[in-house]
């Protein structure tokens, strides 16, 4: 049992792996940090835990044999316990990071988590329905030729759409055109509405992608075909000679751009800006590019830090600055920032449907953590986190609406 | 002196030292076989510049502030224990030689120094000891008692045991420098000097352990003392 998970393990553990397992003191300022513990008091949720299995599995040696020093190390037998609380510590992880901070060392259980996935994957313990939209974001580069008319006359429908609800007859929604700005969408128009508003009111030099920012192989640590999918985009943006590439408020894909790309492409994107659609349109804000009515929204409102834009890629400030240009009353969630309670719906969970109980635990400190604010609208930054939120309010009854700092911003703006 | 006390004065020591240095050195070369992180790990917010996330690394390091903000108390048990130890090092400088500049700056004789070393040894050792048993108290109690492995008692106890021999010698007896710096001094020039007998049988446990703890150093979790610096700027990469 497990050989192919620990033969994946030997051969895709990274410097940082090696001695984050080396080091971890289990000193436990872990537990309070994860959210799934939290809510389950399951010992495989504790992220120090979720380490030493995987650590312990390691030391059993080549042979599966026990060894002399084996009620040392506490070296396990790949048993059924081992392998059902392998599974649980390794996929009922939405790799937010909020251990990592409370850790006097920093140690990075996501990335254990990630590696580990795609081990288990190996073994046919992975989460088929993530690794099957992700390879569908790998293949649609390779079509992406007989897709393109298609996409268009979509684009230009929801274009007519737009203008004449809008009342703005020249908007335009450009497709596969040169231009400063590729903006990368996530699957539904809601991701494009808003933006195509925001970029005609700031007269910006755009194109809308044909590819979308998520990137499901990432969720199930297949960091080969993550690349693939991505390099589609990096395609894309050097065919259409763009500048900057801005992501859709979507956590992880941001997160890949920001962190991941310098190490998967290199040369191939210098000179390209990387940044989340917030950034931009915070920068737009700021230097007056567009306008927006100051108090637009007299609504009580919070905002949830995605785990994937705040602590993991430092975009904290952007999306509070357009929520108060925009709010009357806006509140604090506590605590908030790099100490934000992750919403439960990250990793992939969202996208795999067996996760759906799983998840809706996980979400309970976030549920107590709004409720304490009284706030009527939750605003984030993140699909992910927005998909999972809203149905966290649907099962514990909170009654929010969950909104994107950008719709705000674009049901806001003054033309 | 039988050919067992003789290994265990005045040839183990070296091979403990040797262990200590090149097993770490050893624990640093085999992460260095491995493929480096494959993608900025950083935290957010980080400083801006890399001196600047060098400094935080540093600090955080130094002073755990990181785990202060989100768990006092353990920072407390982890924190004065590691400045306990501290405290305690620099004391055992007065084992191989003395901070005669000092004593000659306050102007202060053999009494003296002799008073302020029991007072602040102590003090270093009950702020090292005491923290040791919260420390184990918390291993046995709530959630933390999942995360206990065989190892973690282990150093804990070889930790107590090292500081209780070192109390029975600061407390219960009257023990006479100078025959500690002849026999370390000696030992650190190879040039082997009588054992000291004014520290009674606790000296042979306490010299023991602290061996023992410096062969197990680089294999167990107490390498984190080079790791944390590699984790630390991996997280502000």
């Amino acid at each position: 049992m497990l050989t192919k998970f620990l033969d994946t393990v030997r051969q895709r553990i990274t410097r940082p792996l090696q001695y984050y397992q080396d080091i971890c003191v289990r000193c436990g300022a872990c537990i309070d940090a994860c959210h799934f513990y939290v809510a389950s008091g399951n010992p495989a949720h504790i992220p120090a835990y979720r380490m030493m299995l995987v650590k312990k599995l390691l030391q059993r040696g080549g042979n599966g044999r026990k060894g002399l020093l084996s009620w040392y190390r506490e070296t396990d037998l790949a048993d059924e316990r081992t392998v059902s609380e392998l599974r649980q510590a390794l996929w009922e992880c939405t790799g937010c990071r909020r251990c990592s901070v409370f850790c006097p060392f920093d140690l990075d259980t996501a990335l254990l988590v990630n590696m580990g996935r795609y081990a288990l994957g190996q073994e046919g313990m992975g989460m088929e329905m993530v690794a099957e939209i992700g390879n569908a974001e790998v293949s649609k580069g390779e079509i992406i030729d007989a897709l393109k008319e298609f996409y268009v006359d979509q684009i230009r429908e929801l274009e007519g759409r737009i203008r004449e609800e809008w009342g703005v007859p020249d908007l335009r929604i450009p497709v596969d055109e040169p231009a400063r700005v590729l903006y990368v969408p996530v699957v539904g128009e809601h991701a494009i509405i808003p933006l195509a508003k925001i970029f005609h009111a700031a007269k910006e030099s755009w194109s809308l992608s044909m590819f979308t920012a998520t990137n499901h192989s990432f969720f199930v640590g297949d960091i080969e075909k993550a690349k693939q999918a991505a390099h589609w985009i990096v395609q894309e943006a050097r065919r259409l000679g763009a500048q900057v590439i801005a992501y859709a408020e979507c956590g992880h894909a941001t997160r890949t751009l920001r962190n991941f790309w310098d190490h998967w492409f290199g040369d191939e994107i210098a000179g390209i800006q990387r940044v989340s659609v917030v950034q931009l349109v915070a920068s737009y804000l700021q230097e007056g590019r567009i306008r927006v009515r100051e108090g637009a929204f007299d609504v009580p409102m919070t905002y949830h830090d995605p785990c994937n834009l705040g602590r993991n890629a430092g975009i904290f400030e952007e999306p509070r600055m357009m929520i108060r240009a925009v709010a009357t009353d806006f509140r604090e969630l506590s605590p908030n920032r790099e100490l934000n309670w992750c919403c439960g719906g990250g990793g992939g969970l969202i996208a795999e449907p067996d996760m759906f109980e799983v998840r809706m635990k996980a979400g309970r400190p976030k549920v107590e953590q709004i409720q304490r604010t009284g706030a009527r609208w939750v605003v984030t930054t993140c699909e992910n986190c927005k998909t999972q939120l809203a149905d966290l309010s649907d099962r514990y009854g909170l009654g929010v609406e969950v909104r994107g700092a950008v719709d705000l911003i674009a049901d806001a703006l003054v033309v | 002196m039988t050919t067992l006390a003789f290994l265990f004065y005045y040839i183990t020591p070296y091979i403990a030292v040797v262990v200590f240095f090149g097993g770490l050195a050893y624990r640093v070369y085999l992460w260095w076989q491995k493929r480096p992180a494959p993608a900025h790990l950083s935290l957010f917010p980080r400083p801006q510049n890399r001196l600047g996330r060098l400094a935080d690394a540093l600090v955080d390091m130094f002073t755990l502030k990181g785990l202060l903000r989100v768990n006092p108390l353990l920072w407390a048990g982890g924190f004065i224990m590691h400045l306990g130890l501290l405290f305690v090092l620099v004391g055992h400088i007065r084992a191989f030689t003395d901070f005669y500049f000092l004593w000659k700056l306050l102007n202060w004789g053999k009494e003296q120094q002799h008073a302020f070393s029991a007072i602040a040894g102590t003090i270093a050792g009950t702020l090292f000891t005491i923290p040791l048993f919260y420390l184990l108290a918390r291993r046995l109690s709530g959630a933390v008692k999942w995360l206990s492995v065989p190892e973690d008692f282990f150093v804990l106890f070889l930790l107590i045991g090292i500081a209780l021999t070192g109390f029975h010698m600061r407390l219960l007896r009257t023990v006479e420098v100078e025959e500690l710096h002849r026999f370390f001094a000696g030992l650190a020039s190879f040039r082997w000097q009588p054992v000291p007998e004014s520290t009674g049988p606790a000296f042979i446990w306490h010299f023991a352990l602290v061996q023992l703890l410096m062969v197990y150093f680089p294999f167990g979790k107490l390498s984190h003392i080079a790791g944390s610096v590699l984790s630390k700027m991996v997280a502000r990469s």
